[in-house]
């Protein structure tokens, strides 16, 4: 039965390339379908669209145009106070803002030389694969619906919004949070956190079993996915992948464990990578990934202090001038390495904050490249596998 | 059999069929959480006006808007933050950085309105259904800046007691900016500061370390920084905003700090003065306490050729006759003064008007006349004794000391009265009579119970420690006499000192007596004023209002239009409205001889 | 790190080498022979990944600095390569045959900072902000509060008051 829709062609040698490897497009022949695929798209990832030539339903050329979203936040914050950079910096990756909050906060306090209080140490640990988990659902439920399957997003975007509800009740926002501030965080656990959030972890297994025996288990998903979006292994250092899209390559690059920060350094976990970067064996790893980070919630909320400081003391937020120099923090987010360019001039404002989302190498150099030969139907299916999220392209 | 399972196990997702639905039925009628960034909540009355949510609100979305039933009035702006919500993103750092901790959030987020406009309004003034609500985010447990003061080094007890070297040391440049970085730069104190002066810039001035430029605001509009700096009465930190939760700026010793750090020498240069050009008037000054030297340094920029008539030896009023030396180093005042007196200002050192120069031929020899002569008559208790010739007056003995000359200190020696002045003396017998006799014997008692008597808090405290006994809440009766010597005060309690309107008029319970032994008592209730110097024609020409006191425009200009008057005399009771009022008054100089011509 | 650096230093016009922190180091090295080091250490001294490309405008100075962040995997390493260019003949030899994405950075460079990279895939082919054709935008010079003030109005009804002028206004108007 297998054979019966295996067509196993070299796609790569369709069109023919002239001798710079470029495929000649000529749409006056008429043989070449240009179109737009998103910024509406159901399966774009947020708002960015593609430019797609194809011919039939094969994509033949690709590129990425990004700027529905251009807000010039790197440029904003150099006219605000670095306080001020705080409620910026979350809305530059909407499902997982707090990768913004604590490398900026990461930043700003190494260039000043704060030292920010242990409760606050583990509760930003906390938050951080609180985030990584409401990611991931998000995604999966995505990743399932660009191959049409609808109910897993139904189940996952639940589960999330279990989590949205915890990070109502520690930081006082849903979608963002404004939590990890310059110097701490901005609150302790409420009363009876742990235990409704060890409730959410328990229905989010159960349900991620579900899930796999829905999703996962699925022929129709594997056949859509399986060797499907290959990313190679020498193709990792030479466009910048990071995280699962790196990992799945058997490459196990992950900030968590190469450069720990926060309260890593105390938990028990090992990088997960697999050995074929292809659209399932990425979403697998992700589950894992996920799984994991259930595992990482529980160490956290065992091992973390009760009470005590939150925030180090640090000068009037209101005339906080960093001093002098320059550093560059990273965070493992669901993506990748996310990153934190900071460069202070020892006044008020920041002089220059350049953020490294991973959409910014995946959804442009590395999608342009791995779109091609794709079906038309695959494409939703293949940018989601990148998880991609257009703002940090713009910021 | 890998691939069956794959076709078969998807199938399993029918038994969410029967699963009850888990999506919240009325989602209007979901709450926040306890701490969700919901609607804002202000305590309109807690509230300042200071606008410190509106300076670090990054979106813009905070305006001050001036709210019906609000006055304006000293430390309240009158002012009340009005919310933009289309701009607005819920970060609470409005309500984290809000002095007062006036301003919450509610957890209310659902609200429905078709007109736009609604969704921008003055919370706490603007009715809301939420205003009530006790969830919602309220300032967690930090500060965004810190809330407690620069401890400033002052010597111990045991090094001051006997001698007269000044206790306050002064910040260092560390402390400095430590201190001026707590300055959340409101403005509230600038109404509050009779000499309006520009404080919030002179604090950022620090911050910066650009010094210099501290010192050019600074005599902007008071030229006697290194004495104010020490001993201002600082009403402007009983405003401060930042005061709401935790100690208010040290404003004086931050104002001390850039005069200190400035040397003498670089004066002119800073601020400008090497050259000035002279216009040619002239104008007499009686008095050289704080509103003469303010009036003569202002009018000296202006161009005009000062002199300045002093009854005494050496220049600065009740500042060096009577604000004693611990408080108020000599060489400090002489720093301020030698600086006016670089701009070309002159005086006169023992002249005293309507003695040796009449007010007449002042008003001959010059353009206009200003007299700040100040209060230094001493005010008796007039109780029986009160003649007796060791019953003294505090502005007297203050004087005496300044002067250099000897004064007598006797073994046991009470103080009447309760204000400031009552403490310098208290404090500077104190020293005497420890340099004398190797201990400390004194007594100082006033109407007033402790908690409100009008000295500074510090001073009474300080006192203490210097071994002063003081006691609140008694009414002097009688001095008893013996032999023509001082045996003691009579007091009876004191049970209030205001009536229901508020009026000097204090009750005694007078089967509650007491008795302080003494050899010496000092008299401090009060200084009235020596205006001998007015003769008789020109008192007939002075408007007066019914308690005969000269009535000034808002240029101190009194109703014979050369004569100004100010400080104490018109105003008070200190060194700064003097300094206001003088420069004022040289304002109004100014004018009056630009339209004589 | 430092014997790294003690080794390149004999090669490259090295300067200002800085251990940030324990994964981040920072150093500069001259304009001509920074493709050439970034080469090298790609090559031979493991830095394989390029974390980011961007600028920072120094105008007070004339000139822009480009800040190469690559990252050594095995040492868990970043280095923050600075190289300072000329304002003015704002030019730097693309990077794009040593990392692909570079290729987006160089592009993104070009239009925001317009810093030119020669030969770099669709360099002068905007990205973000087609249609512009207004100052780069974040060059310093380029005022963003004067240009949103330009282009957008401001809501109705809003006014402002300062505390200190409205205070002034009210208790001490003559003063
Ligand atoms: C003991 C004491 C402590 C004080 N402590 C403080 C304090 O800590 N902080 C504060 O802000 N204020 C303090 N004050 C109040 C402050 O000193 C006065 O408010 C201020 O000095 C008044 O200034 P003035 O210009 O009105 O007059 P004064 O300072 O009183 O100066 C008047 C001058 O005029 C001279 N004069 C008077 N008549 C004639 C005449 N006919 N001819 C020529 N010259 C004449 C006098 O000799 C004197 O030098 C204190 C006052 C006293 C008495
Ligand atoms: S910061 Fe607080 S006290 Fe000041 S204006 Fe705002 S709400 Fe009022
Ligand atoms: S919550 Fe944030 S955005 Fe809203 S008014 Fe306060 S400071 Fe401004």
């Amino acid at each position: 039965m297998s054979k019966l829709f295996n067509i196993k062609e070299d796609r790569s040698l369709f069109p023919e390339k002239n001798e710079h490897g470029k495929i000649d497009i000529d749409l006056s022949s008429h043989k070449y379908l240009k179109m737009w695929h998103g910024p509406q798209h159901p399966g774009i990832t947020g708002n960015m669209s593609l430019e797609i030539t194809l011919l039939g339903d094969e994509v033949m050329d690709c590129e990425t145009h990004v700027g529905y979203l251009h807000r010039g936040f790197e440029k904003l914050m150099e006219r605000r106070k670095y306080i001020q950079c705080f409620p910026i910096v979350c809305r530059v990756s909407v499902p997982e803002p707090d990768f913004n909050e604590y490398c900026f906060a990461a930043a700003m306090e190494e260039l000043a030389g704060i030292e920010i209080p242990e409760t606050a140490k583990w509760l930003r640990t906390l938050v951080l694969e609180m985030a990584r988990l409401a990611s991931y659902l998000m995604w999966i439920g995505g990743q399932a619906g660009a191959f049409g399957q609808g109910i897993i997003g139904q189940w996952t975007n639940y589960l999330r919004d279990s989590m949205l509800d915890r990070f109502e009740e520690l930081t006082g926002g849903r979608v963002y949070h404004m939590y990890i501030i310059p110097g701490g965080v901005r609150g302790l656990l409420p009363a009876g956190f742990k235990q409704r959030m060890e409730e959410n972890l328990k229905f989010i297994e159960q349900m991620m079993q579900d899930v796999d025996k829905v999703m996962f288990n699925n022929a129709v998903f594997k056949k859509r996915s399986v060797d499907m979006g290959i990313i190679e292994k020498d193709w990792i250092y030479k466009f910048g992948i990071t995280g699962p899209n790196a990992r799945a390559a058997g490459i196990p690059l992950d900030v968590r464990k190469d450069n720990p920060y926060l309260a890593y350094p105390e938990l028990d976990f090992e990088t997960i990578t697999a050995s074929h970067s292809d659209i399932y064996n990425r979403a697998d790893l992700r589950r894992k990934d996920l799984l994991l980070s259930i595992d990482l919630i529980r160490q956290i909320m065992a091992k973390m202090p009760d009470g005590g400081e939150i925030r180090a003391e640090t000068p009037n937020v209101l005339h906080w001038k960093v001093p002098k120099g320059e550093t560059y923090s990273k965070a493992e987010c669901t993506r990748g390495e996310y990153g934190y360019y900071m460069v202070a001039d020892g006044t008020e404002y920041p002089r220059r904050i350049n953020v490294r989302g991973p959409s910014y190498t995946h959804a442009v150099s590395l999608l342009e490249k791995m779109i091609i030969n794709c079906n038309l139907a695959d494409i939703a299916g293949l940018m989601v596998s990148l998880h991609t999220y257009p703002p940090e392209i713009e910021r | 059999m890998g691939k069956i399972n794959d076709i078969l196990s998807p199938f399993t997702a029918w038994k969410h069929l029967i699963r009850e639905p888990l999506t919240i039925k009325k989602p209007l009628e979901r709450e926040g959480a306890d701490r969700y960034r919901g609607f804002h909540k202000n305590e309109i009355d807690k509230c300042i006006g200071c606008g410190t949510c509106e300076d670090i609100c990054q979106n813009a979305a905070i305006d001050l808007v001036p709210v019906e039933g609000i006055e304006t009035k000293h430390g309240d702006s009158g002012l009340r933050p009005k919310i933009d919500y289309g701009r607005c993103c819920w970060c609470a750092l409005c309500v984290d950085i809000c002095t007062t901790n006036s301003l919450s959030m509610s957890n209310e987020f659902t609200w429905i309105d078709e007109d736009a406009d609604n969704f921008l309004f003055v919370p706490g003034a603007d009715a809301k259904p939420w205003d009530n609500s006790e969830k919602g985010w309220k300032k967690p447990n930090y500060n965004l800046y810190n809330p407690n003061r620069v401890e400033m080094n002052e010597l111990h007890p045991e090094e001051r007691d006997k001698s007269f070297i000044e206790i306050v040391q002064g910040y260092s440049k560390g402390q400095a900016l430590a201190e001026a970085d707590r300055c959340v730069e409101c403005g509230i104190c600038t109404a509050t500061c009779p000499a309006q002066m520009g404080i919030p810039e002179y604090i950022k001035a620090i911050r910066n370390d650009n010094l210099e430029e501290g010192l050019r605001i600074l005599y902007d509009t008071n030229p006697l920084p290194e004495i104010c700096g020490r001993i201002c009465t600082h009403k402007c930190e009983t405003v401060c905003s930042v005061g709401h939760q935790g100690d208010p700026i040290s404003i004086r010793w931050l104002k001390r700090y850039i005069a200190d750090q400035n040397p003498s020498e670089k004066f002119k240069k800073i601020l400008g003065t090497d050259t000035i050009e002279q216009n040619g008037k002239k104008v007499a000054i009686i008095g050289s306490g704080p509103s003469g030297l303010s009036a003569a340094h202002y009018l000296a920029l202006m161009g005009y050729s000062c002199t300045i008539f002093e009854k005494l030896p050496l220049a600065g009023g009740m500042m060096r006759y009577g604000i004693p030396e611990y408080r108020l180093p000599y060489d400090q005042i002489d720093k301020d003064i030698n600086y006016i007196l670089s701009l070309g200002v002159e005086i006169k050192y023992n002249t005293t008007i309507g003695k040796d120069i009449t007010l007449e031929q002042l008003n001959k020899d010059y353009d206009a006349v200003f007299a700040g002569t100040g209060l230094h008559l001493g005010r008796s208790t007039k109780i029986p004794g009160s003649d007796n010739k060791n019953v003294y007056f505090a502005t007297d003995l203050l004087r005496e000391i300044s002067l250099g000359n000897e004064i007598p200190i006797e073994n046991k020696i009470v103080v009447i009265g309760g204000g400031n002045v009552a403490l310098d003396i208290t404090r500077s017998m104190a020293r005497l009579q420890n340099q004398k006799y190797g201990k400390v014997n004194i007594i100082t008692t006033s109407l007033e119970s402790e908690d409100i008597m009008p000295a500074d808090r510090e001073e009474i405290i300080e006192g203490r420690e210097e071994q002063a006994q003081i006691i609140p809440g008694w009414g002097p009766i009688e001095i008893e006499i013996e032999n023509d010597k001082v045996k003691g005060l009579h007091v009876v309690k004191c049970l209030s000192v205001f009536d229901e309107d508020g009026r000097f008029n204090p009750k005694f319970d007078e089967n509650i007596k007491n008795f302080f032994e003494a050899d010496m008592i000092v008299e401090s209730i009060g200084q009235g004023m020596d205006l001998s110097y007015l003769s008789v024609s020109i008192k007939e020409n002075l408007e007066m209002d019914n308690r005969g006191r000269i009535i000034v425009n808002k240029h101190f200009q009194s109703s014979i239009e050369w004569l100004f008057l100010g400080g104490d005399i018109i105003q008070g009771p200190d060194v700064i409205h003097g300094i206001a009022n003088g420069h004022k008054a040289a304002i109004g100089i100014d004018n009056y001889i630009n339209n004589k011509k | 790190m430092k014997e790294i650096i003690n080794k390149i230093e004999k090669l490259y016009p090295i300067s200002d080498f800085k251990q940030q922190n324990d994964k981040t180091a920072l150093l500069t090295v001259e304009q001509d022979k920074a493709v050439d080091l970034l080469i090298y250490m790609q090559k031979f001294e493991g830095f394989k990944h390029l974390a980011i490309l961007t600028a920072v405008d120094w105008i007070e100075n004339n000139q822009f600095q480009l800040s190469y962040i690559i990252n050594n995997p095995e040492l868990k390493m970043d280095l923050i390569l600075r190289v300072f260019i000329d304002r003015e003949k704002a030019e730097m030899t693309s990077i794009h045959n040593l990392w692909e994405q570079a290729a987006t950075y160089q592009r993104e460079l070009k239009e925001m900072f317009g810093i030119n990279f020669p030969n770099s895939p669709r360099v002068d082919k905007p990205f973000i902000l087609e249609g512009w054709d207004g100052l780069p935008p974040y060059r310093r010079d380029f005022d963003t509060k004067k240009y949103s003030e330009d282009t957008y109005f401001p809501r109705e009804g809003r006014t402002k008051n300062n505390p200190v002028e409205y205070m002034k206004q009210k208790l001490y108007p003559d003063e």
